[in-house]
C-alpha cells in the first residue's frame, strides 16, 4: 500500500496498464509536454513518449472520433477531456459511434475506450464550466460510467476501464485531486464495476452519494450522529452499471433513504436510483426517498451563491431528518 | 495517365459485371422498397457505382473502409454477398448485421467494410482513428472514407481533415460530390465550388476529376492510396458524380429538372462502359454475366424473403460486448 | 510607505503555496511585473510578479516555506524605511480574510458581508410541509373516550363528558392530529407508509384505529410502538444475505400467536365501530327496571302459547322480543330518541327500524326489524328467530341489515349483568340489556326477594341529550313494568 493521492492514483493506474499493454495509450488536450491541466498525466509523456501520450488541438469531437475508430480496430484510447464540459462538443461521437457502433454492426466489432475527465462543481468557474455530465451520459445504453471518489477506487477502477471492451466514461473530480488515501501497489488489483462500497454503517437511514458527495455525506453523517441518527453512507462507485442490490439491502435495513449528488433536479442518476428504491423495495420504505441536488438553475459566478447552488451537508441533514419524521 | 487504354477486355468486364450487381441490387431495393419489404431509410447509389467498384480496384483487402449511410455499393464492392446486404434490408438475422443495423449501417469486418453511419460526417473522425491505429501499429494499412459534398461544411470534417494533417494519417479522403445535398444544390451549400481546396487550408494534398468509368476511379484513386501508404500522408479527392435517384426513397427529386437528370444518364459511366464493351464484341459475355448477376440479385431476395428475423435476445447481447451494464 | 506582500491566488483552486525559489534579494530593486518569486501550487508552478514598484525590503517566507494564500512572504517599500512595526505585525498574524492581494494592513475587507452565515444551507430538498406542533398536539389529544357513566337519571344533569366533538371535521387539514380517522383519506383510504403495512399484514396487526403522526395522518413506523409488535429496530448490521424480519419478537418469547386473518365481518366491525368511538360522543344513561311484573306476564304467555299448541303464532316469548317491542313503542313516544346525526340537520326518523345484535361465528351482525312499532310482538319474535338463524347461516342479505334507526343489544343470555354498548353509526342511540337478577329489593318497607334487569341506554351527545335519554328511558320503564301495553299496541 502507498498513501497517493487521487491524481497520483489514477496516473499509476494508467501507467501500470500502458506497461502492461502496448495498445493502451493517452490523448488530450496539454496531457503530454503541459504535464496535464490537472496534473494527473504528469511525468507520463518523459516515461511513455509522444507516441503513447499525444497532445491535441482543440478538436473535442475530432479526437474522440479518432479515439473511437482506433478503438473499433483495436487500439485501447484513454480520452482526457480537459473537464467532462467539453465533452459537450464531442457527444455527437460518444452517443452516435462509441455507443452504437458494437449494435449498428450486428455484434461485429466493439469499442474499447476511456474517456476521463474532472466532472462537477469547481470554485466560481461559471455556468458552462460546472457541469455534472455523467446524468447525460448513464442514459445512454452502450456506455458505462463510474465514479471513484477514494484515491484507492480512482486506481482500481481507471484499470477496470481500461482493460474493459465497452466504452467506459469515468468521473473525477478536481476537488479530489489532492485527497490522499491508501492505495494497493499490486498492479493486479482492480475494482470491480457494478459493486458499490459502505463507506459508513448505520441502521437509521440511508444515504446514497458518489464522488465528492460521499465526504459530504460523511461530514453530514457525523452531524447526524450527534443528533441520535446513525446514517448509513453508500459510495455507488460505478454508475452504470449500478448496484442496486447494495442499495436495496441498505434500505431494507434503514426503511428510508436520500440521494445526495451533484446534479440538476430533473432526472438523472438519482432519479434512476429513486426508481429502483421504490420499484425493488416499496414495501420496506417508511417515507418517500428525497434527493439532495444540485439547484435547478444554472451555476453561478457569485461565491455566495454558487454554495447555495450546490448541494451541501446541511441539505443533507435536512433531508435526512425530514424522512426520519424529525424535523 | 490512366492504365485504362491499356486495360484488357476481361478486366473491364469485370468491373462491368460488379458496376452492374450493384445497380440491379440497388433497383431491387428499391423494389423491396415499395413492396413494403425494407422499411425506414433507403438510400441509393445508384450512377455512383463507379466509384465504390474503382476503389475497392485501388485497395487492398485489408485496407480499411468507411463510408455514409449510401453504404450498399461500397459494402458489396469490397465484397460483401447480395444475400448478406439484400438479408439486412428486409431486417433479416442473415443481413450482415444481423438485422440490427439496416440500410444505413452496413458492417463487414471480414471484408474491412466498417460501416454505415448516419450522422452527416460523423463517420470521419472514426475514419482518421482507424488510419491512426494502422500508423501506431506501423502497418501498411491505408484507410479510405467517403462522403458528399453535404459534409464538407460540418465540424466533424474540418476536424478529421485537421487532424489527419496534422499527424499525416494514411487516409484517403474521398468526396462523391453528386451536386446535391439532399435538396439542396452545392451552390447553397459552399462558398467554394472546388471541394478539393478544402485541402489547401490543412496542407493537405489533393485530387478532383469528374467519374467517367470504374477504371478511370481506379487509377486516380491509386496515387492517394500509394501515397496514404508509402509516405503515410492524406489525400482528398473529390469526384464529380450523380445519383440518377433521389436523396433517398422518400425525395421525390422535385429540385432538379427532368431535363438534368437525363442528360446526366447520358453520361452514365456504367451505361458507358456497356456500349463500350458491347463495341468490343462483347455483347454475348455481357449477356451472360448480366443473366448471372440477375440471378443472384433474385436469388438474394428469396434468401432475404425466407430469412428469419432476428430475435429479441440480439438486443442486449449486442449493446456491449461484456455482460450488459444497467 | 511599506506594505506586506502576501501569497496571491494563482489558480483557481489555490489554497496555499510553497516558495519554490526568489528572483529577488533583499534590497533589490522591483518595477512592477518584475519576477518576485517562483511558486508551487497545487497545479503547476506558477509565476509571481508584481504589483507594485519598490525595494524588496525583507523576505519573511524564504524559498521552500509553503505559504497560505494571504499569508505574507515579503514586504516592499522604499529603500531605508523602518519596517519593525510591519515584520512584527507578519510574524504572529492569523491570515487576514482579503481578495486583495498586497494589503497593507490584515484588513477583513469581506467580513461585514460574512456576518449573514454563508453556511445557511443550500434549500435544494423538496419542501416539506411544517409540522412543528403535531406531535405535541398528537401527545395531548384525547380522545373523548371517556365514560362518564353517572347512572344518575336527573335529567337536568349534564353529564360530563366531551361536549365539543373532538374529531377532526373533514374540512380541517390538520398537522398530525393523532386521529385515527384523519389517517384515512377522504375517499376511504387508509394512509399508512408501504412498511408499516408490510409489517402489519406479517404480524396480523390491525391498522384500524391506529393514530398516524406522519404527514397527511400517514401511520409510520414509530406509530406502530405502541401497537403490539414494534417495527425492527436493528442496532446491528444486517448479516448479508439475510434480511432480519421485523424483531419486535426477537427478545420476546420464540412462541408465535396464532395468527387469524381477518374476515371482510371483522374488518368492518373493527372500521365501523372504532369510527364510532372515535367520532361520536357517547354517553350513558342507566337503568335498573323492576323485572318482575315482565317475568310474570312472559310466564303467562308462554304457558298461553304452549296451550294453543300448534295454532301458536310463536313458540314462546323472549325477554328481549318482548323488550323489542316495548322499545319501538317508546321510540314512538320519544321520536327525539330516534334520531339520527347529520352536519346539516338531525334526522328525526318517521319510521321505528329496530337493529338487533345477532352473535355470530367470528362476530356479531345487527339485522333490522323493520316497522317494529307496527307489528305484534309474536310478528316480532318470529322475525328475530328468522333473522337470527339466517344471520348465522351468514345468508342475510346487506340491505337487511343496514339502515335501522334504533339498536337493542342483549347480553343477558351470557349472564351478563349491565353494558354499555357501542353506538352503530348512523344511529342517535343504542340499548344494551343484561341479564334478569334475582336478588333482594325494596318493596314498601320491607326487603323482598325481586328481580331487576339493568340496562344501558348509549347515546350520541349532538343529537340525543339527557332528557331526551331520560325521557325515552321513562317510557320504557313505565311499559316494562306495567307490560300489558305491549302485548297490545
Amino acid at each position: 500500500m502507498s498513501a497517493l493521492r487521487y491524481r497520483e492514483a489514477i496516473r499509476a493506474g494508467m501507467s501500470e496498464e500502458m506497461e502492461r499493454d502496448d495498445r493502451v495509450f493517452v490523448i488530450g488536450e496539454e496531457v503530454g509536454h503541459y504535464q496535464g491541466a490537472y496534473k494527473v498525466t504528469e511525468g507520463m509523456l518523459e516515461k511513455f513518449g509522444a507516441k503513447r501520450v499525444v497532445d491535441t488541438p482543440i478538436t473535442e469531437s475530432g479526437f474522440t472520433g479518432i479515439a473511437i475508430g482506433a478503438a473499433m480496430v483495436g487500439l485501447r484510447p484513454i480520452v482526457e477531456y480537459m473537464t467532462w464540459n467539453f465533452s459537450a462538443v464531442a457527444f455527437d461521437q460518444i452517443l452516435n459511434n462509441a455507443a452504437k457502433v458494437r449494435q449498428m454492426s450486428g455484434g461485429q466489432l466493439n469499442v474499447p475506450l476511456v474517456l476521463r475527465a474532472p466532472n462537477g462543481s469547481a470554485r466560481q468557474v461559471g455556468s458552462q464550466h460546472s457541469h455534472s455530465m455523467e446524468h447525460f451520459y448513464t442514459h445512454i445504453p452502450g456506455l458505462k460510467c463510474v465514479a471513484p471518489a477514494t484515491p484507492a477506487d480512482a486506481k482500481g477502477l481507471i484499470k477496470t476501464a481500461i482493460r474493459d471492451d465497452d466504452p467506459v466514461l469515468y468521473f473525477e473530480s478536481e476537488t479530489l485531486y489532492s485527497i490522499k488515501g491508501e492505495v494497493p501497489d499490486d498492479p493486479e488489483i482492480t475494482v470491480p464495476f457494478g459493486v458499490a462500497r459502505v463507506a459508513r454503517e448505520g441502521a437509521g437511514v440511508t444515504i446514497i452519494a458518489w464522488s465528492r458527495m460521499v465526504h459530504v455525506a460523511l461530514e453530514a453523517a457525523e452531524k447526524l450522529a450527534a443528533e441520535g441518527i446513525e446514517a448509513e453512507v453508500i459510495d455507488l462507485r460505478s454508475l452504470r452499471p449500478l448496484d442496486e442490490e447494495a442499495i436495496i439491502k441498505s434500505v431494507k435495513k434503514t426503511h428510508r433513504a436520500v440521494v445526495a449528488y451533484e446534479g440538476f433536479p430533473y432526472g438523472g442518476v438519482g432519479a434512476e436510483i429513486v426508481d429502483r428504491i421504490q420499484r425493488l423495495a416499496f414495501d420496506d420504505l417508511d417515507a418517500p426517498v428525497l434527493r439532495v441536488t444540485t439547484r435547478d438553475v444554472p451555476m453561478p459566478y457569485n461565491a455566495k451563491l454558487e454554495q447555495l447552488v450546490i448541494p451541501q451537508a446541511a441539505g443533507i441533514i435536512d433531508a435526512v431528518k425530514q424522512v426520519s419524521y424529525r424535523s | 495517365m490512366t492504365a485504362e487504354t491499356t486495360d484488357t477486355d476481361e478486366t473491364k468486364l469485370s468491373l462491368y459485371r460488379k458496376c452492374f450487381q450493384i445497380r440491379r441490387f440497388e433497383e431491387e431495393a428499391a423494389r423491396a422498397y415499395a413492396q413494403g419489404k425494407i422499411g425506414g431509410f433507403l438510400h441509393l447509389y445508384i450512377g455512383q457505382e463507379a466509384i465504390a467498384v474503382g476503389a475497392q480496384e485501388a485497395l487492398q483487402k485489408e485496407d480499411y473502409a468507411i463510408t455514409t449511410y449510401r453504404d450498399h455499393g461500397l459494402a458489396l464492392a469490397r465484397g460483401m454477398t447480395a444475400r448478406a446486404a439484400m438479408a439486412e434490408l428486409f431486417g433479416k438475422v442473415t443481413g450482415c448485421s444481423k438485422g440490427l443495423g439496416g440500410s444505413m449501417h452496413f458492417f463487414d469486418v471480414e471484408h474491412n467494410m466498417l460501416g454505415g453511419y448516419g450522422i452527416i460526417g460523423g463517420h470521419l473522425p472514426l475514419a482518421a482513428g482507424t488510419a491512426y491505429a494502422s500508423k501506431y501499429r506501423e502497418e501498411k494499412r491505408v484507410t479510405i472514407a467517403f462522403f458528399g459534398e453535404g459534409s464538407c461544411s460540418i465540424g466533424d470534417f474540418h476536424e478529421a481533415m485537421s487532424l489527419s494533417a496534422l499527424w499525416k494519417l494514411p487516409i484517403v479522403f474521398v468526396c462523391e460530390n453528386n451536386e446535391y445535398s439532399m435538396g439542396t444544390p452545392m451552390v447553397r451549400t459552399m462558398s467554394v465550388e472546388d471541394v478539393s481546396q478544402k485541402a489547401i487550408g490543412y496542407g493537405m494534398d489533393r485530387d478532383r476529376f469528374f467519374c467517367e468509368s470504374p477504371m478511370q476511379v481506379r487509377d486516380r484513386l491509386k496515387v492517394a492510396i500509394d501515397r496514404a501508404r508509402e509516405t503515410s500522408a492524406p489525400t482528398l479527392v473529390e469526384i464529380r458524380t450523380y445519383r440518377f435517384r433521389g436523396h433517398s426513397m422518400s425525395d421525390p427529386g422535385k429540385y432538379r429538372s427532368s431535363d438534368e437528370l437525363e442528360e446526366r444518364k447520358r453520361k452514365d459511366p456504367v451505361t458507358k462502359l456497356r456500349i463500350d464493351l458491347e463495341s468490343a464484341g462483347k455483347l454475348s459475355e455481357l449477356e451472360r454475366l448480366e443473366k448471372e448477376v440477375e440471378e443472384e440479385i433474385q436469388d438474394a431476395i428469396k434468401f432475404a424473403d425466407e430469412s428469419p428475423e432476428p430475435g429479441p435476445e440480439l438486443l442486449e447481447a449486442t449493446t456491449y460486448k461484456g455482460a450488459f451494464a444497467r | 510607505m511599506a506594505k506586506l506582500l502576501e501569497m496571491p491566488k494563482l489558480s483557481p483552486t489555490m489554497e496555499e503555496g510553497q516558495i519554490a525559489s526568489w528572483s529577488k534579494k533583499e534590497g533589490d530593486a522591483v518595477a512592477v511585473d518584475d519576477l518576485l518569486a517562483e511558486v508551487e501550487t497545487d497545479k503547476a508552478t506558477m509565476e509571481f510578479r508584481s504589483f507594485d514598484k519598490g525595494t524588496l525590503l525583507k523576505i519573511l517566507a524564504p524559498a521552500g516555506t509553503v505559504v497560505k494564500l494571504g499569508q505574507p512572504v515579503a514586504i516592499i517599500g522604499e529603500k531605508g524605511e523602518d519596517i519593525s512595526a510591519l515584520a512584527g505585525s507578519a510574524g504572529g498574524g492569523d491570515a487576514p480574510k482579503t481578495e486583495a492581494k498586497g494589503d497593507a494592513k490584515p484588513v477583513k475587507t469581506g467580513k461585514a458581508k460574512d456576518d449573514d452565515a454563508p453556511d445557511e444551507a443550500a434549500r435544494n430538498t423538496p419542501k416539506s410541509e411544517k409540522k412543528p406542533d403535531a406531535e405535541a398536539e398528537a401527545a395531548e389529544n384525547d380522545e373523548g373516550e371517556d365514560h362518564d357513566d353517572d347512572g344518575e337519571d336527573d335529567a337536568n344533569e349534564e353529564p360530563e363528558v366531551d361536549a365539543k366533538p373532538k374529531a377532526a371535521k373533514p374540512s380541517e387539514v390538520a398537522p398530525q392530529p393523532a386521529d385515527a380517522a384523519s389517517s384515512r383519506g377522504s375517499d376511504g383510504r387508509l394512509k399508512a407508509s408501504p412498511y408499516v403495512r408490510k409489517i402489519a399484514r406479517e404480524q396480523g396487526l390491525s391498522l384500524e384505529g391506529l393514530a398516524g403522526t406522519g404527514p397527511h395522518g400517514r401511520i409510520i413506523a414509530r406509530d406502530l410502538e405502541g401497537a403490539k409488535a414494534p417495527p425492527r429496530r436493528a442496532s446491528t448490521p444486517s448479516v448479508a444475505g439475510k434480511s432480519a424480519p421485523s424483531s419486535g419478537t426477537s427478545m420476546a418469547s420464540s412462541v408465535e400467536p396464532e395468527k387469524r386473518p381477518l374476515s371482510m365481518m371483522r374488518k368492518a366491525i373493527a372500521r365501523r365501530l372504532t369510527e364510532s368511538k372515535q367520532t361520536v360522543p357517547h354517553f350513558y344513561l342507566s337503568i335498573d327496571v323492576d323485572a318482575d311484573p315482565l317475568h310474570a306476564l312472559r310466564e303467562q304467555v308462554n304457558a298461553d302459547l304452549a296451550a294453543m299448541g300448534e295454532k301458536a303464532p310463536v313458540v314462546k316469548l323472549s325477554f328481549n322480543d318482548i323488550i323489542v317491542k316495548a322499545v319501538a313503542i317508546a321510540l314512538v313516544q320519544v321520536p327525539t330518541c330516534n334520531a339520527q346525526f347529520t352536519p346539516d340537520a338531525i334526522l328525526i326518523h318517521r319510521r321505528v327500524d329496530i337493529s338487533v345484535a345477532v352473535a355470530v361465528d367470528d362476530g356479531l351482525v345487527t339485522p333490522v326489524v323493520r316497522d317494529a312499532d307496527k307489528k305484534s310482538v309474536a310478528a316480532i319474535a318470529t322475525e328475530i328467530r328468522e333473522l337470527a338463524g339466517r344471520a348465522k347461516a351468514k345468508k342475510l342479505k346487506p340491505e337487511e341489515m343496514s339502515n335501522g334507526t334504533f339498536s337493542i343489544s342483549n347480553l343477558g343470555m351470557y349472564g351478563i349483568d349491565d353494558f354499555a354498548a357501542v353506538i352503530n353509526p348512523p344511529e342517535g342511540a343504542i340499548l344494551a340489556i343484561g341479564q334478569v337478577r334475582r336478588e333482594p329489593v325494596v318493596r314498601g318497607d320491607a326487603i323482598v326477594p325481586g328481580r331487576r334487569l339493568g340496562m344501558t341506554l348509549s347515546c350520541d351527545h349532538r343529537v340525543v341529550d339527557g332528557a331526551v335519554g331520560a325521557t325515552f328511558l321513562k317510557a320504557l320503564r313505565g311499559l316494562l313494568e306495567h307490560p300489558s301495553p305491549i302485548l297490545l299496541l
